[in-house]
């Protein structure tokens, strides 16, 4: 009998820990698997090799060559497969063995033995469906609006944080932290440092907005399920960057492995005509290295953080928001643990 | 395992002079308040921040070498 590796049961703890399944998350830039490129990564706690094949279209696998387990990552690019460098062993993008070099007509030969993952690219990204098992269909990915509006001109940033998934997400959740962390900044220096909260559901989430203040600072975040999870905030720019208003940050943010994340920030303005191509211009010139100054400060601060940060706290009004969603995450993970330990 | 932090993504070398000072003369003049096409070509001029061929910016001029320096 042919054997397909995959992770044993995971417990919801594993779950919750290394990422949420049955969803698509972003993997990386599209521009880090280049035509007739093997990358090796790891996402949600497992080794992934991703190629793209000569046709441009991408391609997700298990690292984990059929026949004795060699990365397919150390492999050949062969066009529309990988030729594993232990025995030859060719798969293709599906996860089917097409040819056993060594011993012609093998019966691996046909038979489909490495998990693939479906894979999109959105907004310069890779985004994959990590299934709870190898057969569950990928819900659809409805890419979010600002990324798919003609009016929307953005820039994707990427990095990655020595941090679980969760600071990373709850940070996106809790705006007044712009009023504190962020207070030397070029955006977020404005407004109160006091403030109510709410949630406003809507059908594919909610926001958690302040009651008091809005366009003055980071003062709202909506928190989307779209097949994808992600979320949208926007922070006033000073009035050196010119006529365009606000910039926006489509946010997501994926689990590597439990202790360190990939952060996808999409930075975004409505602006079209010569408002966008100005804006373009400070991007590259003067601004980015100002939003990353800023992300810095994230960054300095999460990384800093116990691993069991959120095992004493206390809590106030102002985290609503990430009570809200460590309760749907932590609900959904048992859930995942309960239908993996019954299958 | 190394992280990947790279601060600048969106280009591969450091700006030009030209372009550097292009960009903190717009800054300049956007921080005034005025945010218009007019107003930002006569700002660049009267701070004497011309075009590449030293010609003073018309729209014309200032909004096809934006779209070049916005698109590279
Ligand atoms: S382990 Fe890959 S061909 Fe043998
Ligand atoms: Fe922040």
């Amino acid at each position: 009998m042919a054997r397909v590796y995959k992770p044993g049961a995971l417990s919801a703890d594993e779950i919750f820990a290394t990422g949420l399944r049955d969803q698509w998350h972003a993997v990386c830039p599209s521009s880090w698997v280049e035509r007739g490129a093997i990358r090796k990564l790891k996402r949600l706690g497992e080794d992934w090799v991703l190629y793209r094949q000569s046709d441009g279209t991408v391609r997700m696998l298990a690292d984990r060559c059929p026949h004795r387990g060699a990365p397919l990552s150390h492999g050949m690019h062969l066009g529309d497969r990988i030729a594993c460098k232990y025995h030859g062993v060719q798969v293709d993008g599906e996860g089917t063995v097409l040819s056993v070099p060594g011993m012609p007509g093998c019966n691996l030969e046909g038979k489909k033995l490495v998990r693939a993952l479906p894979v999109q690219e959105v907004g310069g990204a890779i985004l994959a469906w990590f299934g709870l098992d190898t057969e569950t269909e990928p819900t659809p990915l409805v890419v979010p609006d600002p990324l798919a509006d003609e009016g929307v001109s953005e820039f994707l940033c990427y990095t990655e944080w020595k941090a679980p998934w969760r600071f990373a997400v709850e940070n996106l959740l809790d705006p007044m932290h712009g009023a504190f962390l962020h207070h030397e900044s070029h955006s977020m220096f404005g407004g109160e440092q006091s403030a109510r909260f709410r949630i406003r559901e809507t059908d594919r989430g909610f926001f958690f907005e302040k009651t008091n203040q809005r366009g003055v600072n980071f003062d709202w975040v909506e928190f989307s399920r779209s097949g994808v999870d992600w979320v949208d905030l926007e922070i006033p720019y000073p009035a050196t960057a010119g006529p365009g208003g606000p910039f926006g940050i489509v946010g997501m943010a994926t689990p590597i492995d439990e202790g360190t994340t990939s952060i996808f920030f999409w930075r975004y303005r409505r602006v079209v005509g010569w408002e966008r191509d100005v804006w373009r211009f400070l991007y590259r010139t003067t601004l980015e290295e100002r939003h990353w100054a800023v992300l810095q400060q994230d960054r300095a601060m999460l990384e800093g953080m116990a691993p069991d940060a959120d095992q004493a706290e206390n809590l106030y009004q102002h985290d609503l928001g990430v009570i809200r969603l460590r309760r749907m995450y932590r609900a959904q993970a048992e859930e995942q643990a309960k239908a993996l330990a019954e299958a | 395992m190394s992280l990947y932090m790279v601060p600048i993504q969106t280009r591969t070398g450091d700006p030009t002079p030209y372009e550097r000072q292009l960009a903190t003369a717009i800054e300049g003049v956007f921080g005034e308040g005025e945010h218009s096409l007019e107003g930002l070509v006569e700002g660049l001029n009267s701070a004497g921040v011309f075009a590449p061929d030293g010609k003073t910016w018309t729209a014309e001029s200032f909004t096809t070498e934006i779209a070049r320096l916005g698109d590279q």
